[in-house]
């Protein structure tokens, strides 16, 4: 023990014991997973990130959205995530095999976003009946179709660069999760702000309806964008305490420019619908920057509500809805 | 030279050994080449201190105040913390302990610092490469994983200075003088060869040849646990190993329980880094091994407190007069209590409640700060005048920087850790809204604040009364700086 050779073998043998048990072992077991598809080799999940939403997981790096926000959904077993339904089932190795940043986070002084990109289709199908009387809120046929195009598409290369057709075509949300979506909203004070939901009778819209199209902007009846949609993802960047009070977020106006509008007022202006006096000028509109289009792109991108072989849970997908009515 | 590898020989202090006159004139000679470059590192290492301090403070307040600068992208919180965090580390924690493991190399190994400009070289290079990293995630750099934020320019920076530090270090070791390795200097050893494959393997593994998915998150932990066990702390139970002997100048009490307590430390504290992504999307074996080491990391814990009790005991009274003997005795026991909170977050019982919630950040803080750098804080006190010549102006300043700190630090990880423990007991009830439980932790990040405020106290009169120290304005006398006047003792306990 005293010799100096046998300190310095221990000092590397320890090492490479703990290099080789913690880093090199579980990349041979999970560092190279593959998509999965079911037997005809279609319905293959994950699908890569791409375009925008790649960019936009540097712009969440680079502003540190990941020291509050995790982006992990634990087992029924390891605490209340599902029950909080950040998502339908656990996180599994192979849902992150495309992230461009493994953005995992470990501490929540916000919401967990693994599924946030999977939110608004919930939303949409609980505040359908609210807003269908919105003049903004029926889809242009121009985002229809590349939503739906997007949708036929082979499923390997889905993920159009495209705001708003990415995540209606990645995911087909099951219908009827009205009261689901009514309870899965992690934010005090949106279920204020949203119609209840849970009373409606669920209408089965397409899954393509674009609430997250950014120029066609679904309002709840109180004037504010439908939750986690792309517009309420903007003035949540913007000014997260006009849609949270007490959120202790900070806002991120620098990745937004304040303009004198011109002729035509610009489609992606945030739309404050009077909630918001300091800006409500008229002469003025804010519009996100490349970054904050890219960035919440990302965020719905966000998506791991697939089932997945190795991550079975309570409530499966297909079971989630029937049990959700049966409430 | 005492041939038979006679362990006590090397930290006794100057009282109760006689040391002939050449061996105090040696000591003088290796002191005095070792001065410029550990200064340099030292004054380095304080200046990040500030920068840290100034940012920490920051980020506590804009949790509370988030409307403060929305318009100034560097300043956004999520830029401010990693500037917090990385200077804490890289800027102060790493400069700080090279500084004080060149200077007990130095003293270990008998022989005087060779080739002092590689290691200025080096200190100037690790500077540089902490600067820009700290602007590059300002700027916007951040690459996304924790404690290894810094840009990959800045990261190479900071490898090839090391590389200076360790070459120098393993060139000091070669021409030691021959006799037995010191405890202390398996710890140094080990930290300086650990430091460089964690540092390449992580950004290998990360940036360069990316690893895929989730294992990016598992290399991230690893190399952070491994940061802070196997750099941090092994510089820091390597520091207070030799410190506490030396200061009350009796010999450690057992050997063979610092053998154990070094092989055990290294093998199961090395294997934890999954204790951070409990129930995350990893096989569970790999999170199970890391509970399991972290649990079994109580007994180097048990066997180094112990054996630093049995050495301290019945010189406990010393810690009245000795800032050096404070300082490190507050830091051995917060490593005590640093790996019995470890085990506790760990447990999955426990995990589910407070794994996300401040409560870690507040163990991290008890191992980075509570734990090292009192540690270091008392190995500069002892350091310092034997480098410049010159005692400590003020025993009232060394009082309120170790009052100041130990409170700061002290009421910090209290409210961290039962703050996070209140935060995740909200969070797991599913029926409290979100943000209830973030709302339940706000008074306790508050509280942080007014702790801060403390630290910053701290860490400006330790500027000033270092920079006080380097300027050559220390007090010229034959006895150190007691922090109390000495009632009946002999003189000497420094």
């Amino acid at each position: 023990m005293k010799g100096l050779q046998s300190i310095f073998l221990g000092i590397f043998g320890i090492f490479a014991f703990s290099w080789v048990g913690m880093t090199l072992v579980p990349q041979l077991q999970i560092g190279s997973l593959n998509p999965q598809s079911d037997e005809e080799g279609t319905d293959v999940y994950p699908a890569p990130t791409s375009g925008m939403a790649v960019r936009g997981a540097q712009v969440y790096a680079e502003n540190g959205c990941f020291y509050c926000h995790s982006q992990q959904v634990r087992p029924d077993y390891g605490g209340s995530d599902l029950e909080r339904k950040w998502g339908d089932r656990r996180s599994a190795p192979r849902d992150y095999i495309f992230q461009p940043i493994v953005l995992l986070g470990k501490t929540r002084l916000g919401p967990d976003l693994a599924n946030v990109g999977h939110r608004p289709a919930l939303q949409e199908k609980a505040a359908a009946p609210a807003t269908g009387a919105e003049p903004g809120a029926s889809p242009t046929a121009s985002t229809s179709v590349a939503a739906n195009e997007a949708k036929a598409a082979p499923s390997g290369s889905p993920s159009p660069p495209i705001v708003s057709a990415s995540p209606a075509a990645s995911v087909a949300p099951p219908p009827a999760t009205a009261s689901a979506a009514a309870s899965a909203s992690p934010v005090p004070g949106a279920p204020a702000t949203l119609p209840a939901a849970g009373s409606q009778p669920a209408v089965n819209v397409p899954t393509s309806a674009p609430a997250m199209v950014a120029d066609t902007i679904a309002l709840t009846s109180e004037g504010n964008p439908l939750p986690y949609t792309a517009a309420w993802h903007h003035r949540h960047l913007y000014d997260p305490r006009s849609i949270v009070p007490e959120s202790n977020m900070p806002s991120y106006r620098f990745l937004y420019q304040k303009r004198r509008v011109g002729a035509v007022p610009s489609a992606n202006s945030i739309n404050f619908a009077g909630a918001h006096p300091n800006e409500s000028d008229e002469n003025w509109e804010i519009v996100p920057s490349y970054d904050a289009k890219c960035l919440v792109a990302y965020l719905m991108s966000l998506d791991q509500s697939h089932p997945l072989k190795e991550a079975k849970s309570a409530l499966t997908v297909a079971a989630a809805p029937a049990k959700e009515a049966q409430k | 030279m005492n041939q038979t590898g006679q362990i006590t020989e090397e930290p006794l202090g100057d009282i109760e050994v006689t040391t002939s006159d050449v061996e105090r004139v040696e000591r003088a000679l290796i002191d005095a080449s070792t001065r410029l470059p550990v200064m340099v590192f030292y004054a380095s290492a304080i200046a990040w201190l500030l920068v840290s301090t100034f940012f920490g403070i920051l980020t506590t307040i804009k949790l509370f105040w988030p409307d403060l600068f929305p318009n100034v992208a560097f300043l956004t919180w999520g830029r401010i913390q990693p500037v917090h965090w990385d200077s804490l580390i890289y800027g102060w924690g790493c400069m700080a302990g090279i500084g004080t493991a060149i200077w007990l190399m130095a003293r270990l190994c008998r022989t005087t610092l060779r080739h002092p400009l590689v290691l200025i070289a080096g200190a100037a290079l690790w500077n540089l490469g902490v600067l820009m990293g700290l602007l590059g995630v300002l700027g916007g750099a951040n690459t996304g994983y924790e404690w290894l934020e810094f840009p990959g320019f800045s990261a190479l920076t900071l490898f090839v200075s090391y590389l200076l530090v360790l070459t120098w270090g393993l060139v000091m070791f070669r021409y030691r003088r021959r006799g037995h390795i010191y405890i202390t200097q398996w710890y140094l050893l080990g930290a300086f060869l650990w430091f460089p494959w964690l540092y390449a393997s992580a950004q290998v593994m990360l940036f360069i040849l990316p690893v895929e998915g989730v294992m990016k998150a598992a290399v991230n932990w690893w190399f952070a646990n491994n940061l802070l066990f196997l750099w941090f702390g092994s510089i820091g139970l390597g520091t207070a190993y030799y410190m506490i002997p030396k200061v009350i100048g009796r010999p450690v009490h057992s050997y063979y329980l610092a053998a154990i307590g070094f092989w055990s430390f290294a093998l199961f504290s090395s294997w934890t880094g999954m204790m951070r992504l409990i129930d995350g999307p990893f096989p569970a074996w790999m999170i199970t091994a890391s509970i399991a080491a972290m649990i079994l990391t109580i007994i180097p814990v048990a066997t180094v407190g112990l054996n630093h009790h049995m050495t301290m005991r019945d010189h406990f009274p010393l810690m009245r007069y000795s800032p050096t003997l404070r300082f490190t005795v507050f830091g051995a026991i917060a490593y005590t209590a640093f790996s019995i909170v470890g085990v506790i977050i760990s447990l999955r019982s426990m995990a589910r409640i407070v794994s996300f919630s401040e409560a870690t950040v507040g163990w991290t803080y008890m191992g980075l700060y509570a734990f090292f750098t009192m540690v270091i804080f008392g190995s500069m006190y002892y350091i310092v005048p034997r480098l410049v010549g010159r005692e400590w102006r003020y025993a009232s300043l060394i009082k309120l920087h170790f009052w100041a700190s130990a409170y700061g630090i002290g009421l910090t990880v209290l409210l961290l850790l039962v703050g996070g423990f209140v935060q995740g007991l909200s969070l797991n009830d599913a029926t409290l809204p979100f943000a209830e439980s973030t709302q339940s932790i706000l008074p306790y990040l508050r509280g942080r604040t007014l702790a801060w405020i403390l630290l910053t106290v701290s860490h400006l009169v330790f500027a000033f009364h270092f920079g006080l120290m380097l300027l050559g304005f220390g007090r010229t006398a034959s006895v150190p700086t007691f922090l109390n006047p000495l009632e009946g003792k002999s003189g000497g306990a420094h």
